[in-house]
């Protein structure tokens, strides 16, 4: 017994230690814990987009989940502007995206612009979702807006609203002048890239 | 995770025996590097962007930690798998000697 005992010390190489996360941005992100609910697998896309590049972006207002509202426009000549638009808040993807950008503002400042974050989930909802979200430290830098009343609104207005009222995960960048510079109605099973957006970024005017 | 590389490479006896790497899955390798500058990791990272290491080990939640040993004939064991982080990375490394038989 000891003779093997002592073989297979012998035997070991070395150790190897892996660390599995999911971070920056899919796969569940751990302040959740058990909190997210699986959505299984659903129809990439279902909604016909109702603006296209080059269009002035429809504007709207929003209330925050910060408290007050956010105007599109209050943005024009000032910031460029992404609105990143999530199906709903608690289900898999989306509680990565977002945490995700939270640890990438620095790309979205190097471009002089604001992420708006909008899901048709109520504003108590996204408190809740929201705070969990940080659990880890610190806050969401960009406003949280909720389109849930009337449902969809301004989801709606985009064309990004699904036939089960929760909107795409879609992505616009719009410019400092208010012009729509990039759309990205991405598979709502799929977070898209952030290599992706910080590209669309670096060809904003700051 | 940059504490347990210290505290690995600060054991004297477990010097060239222990080595952490971690792996981003779901993430391409832009935001892993991104990551990696941003937390100053010192230690490798990789990529998962496919999720395929993801789906082989079992689509675990994460953080998820396993401990490989790697045998002499190229072989290697598993012999600690277990979600969750830590908040002592000198207790989680003596948990890891001990669990190995290192």
């Amino acid at each position: 017994m000891t003779i093997k005992k002592h073989f297979s010390l012998k035997c070991i190489l070395g150790l190897l230690v892996i660390f599995v996360w999911i971070s920056a941005a899919s796969g569940q992100s751990p302040d959740f814990k058990q909190n997210i609910y699986q959505v299984g697998k659903l129809k990439p896309t279902d909604s016909v987009l109702k603006v296209k590049l080059g269009d002035r972006a429809p504007d709207f207002t929003l209330p925050a989940v910060g408290g007050g509202e956010v105007t599109l426009s209050q943005y024009r000549g000032q910031k460029n502007v992404v609105i990143s638009f999530v199906p709903a808040a608690w289900t898999p993807v989306c509680s990565d995206q977002w945490p995700g950008y939270n640890i990438a503002q620095e790309f979205f400042d190097q471009s002089d612009a604001i992420l708006l974050g909008i899901t048709v989930d109520n504003i108590p909802t996204l408190y809740a979702w929201t705070n969990q979200m940080c659990m880890g430290g610190g806050k969401l830098w960009f406003p949280v807006l909720s389109d849930f009343y009337p449902h969809g609104a301004v989801a709606e207005k985009y064309g990004v609203l699904r036939t089960d009222g929760v909107s795409e995960r879609a992505l616009f960048v719009i410019d400092k002048e208010g012009t729509i510079r990039y759309i990205d109605v991405h598979d709502i099973n799929d977070r898209p890239r952030l290599e992706v957006l910080v590209k669309e970024l670096g060809k904003l005017s700051k | 995770m940059n504490e347990l590389y210290q505290a690995i490479e600060a054991r004297k006896d477990l010097k060239g025996k222990m080595k952490l790497i971690g792996i981003g899955t779901g993430n391409s390798d832009f935001e892993v590097d991104f990551f990696r500058k941003k937390y100053e990791v010192p230690f490798p990272l990789f990529s998962d962007e496919d999720y395929a290491i993801h789906k082989a080990i079992g689509e675990v939640r994460t953080p998820y930690f396993i401990g490989v040993r790697l045998k002499g004939d190229g072989s290697a064991e598993v012999f600690y798998s277990k979600l969750g982080g830590f908040s002592n990375a000198n207790k989680f490394l003596d948990l890891m000697v001990k669990s190995s038989g290192l």
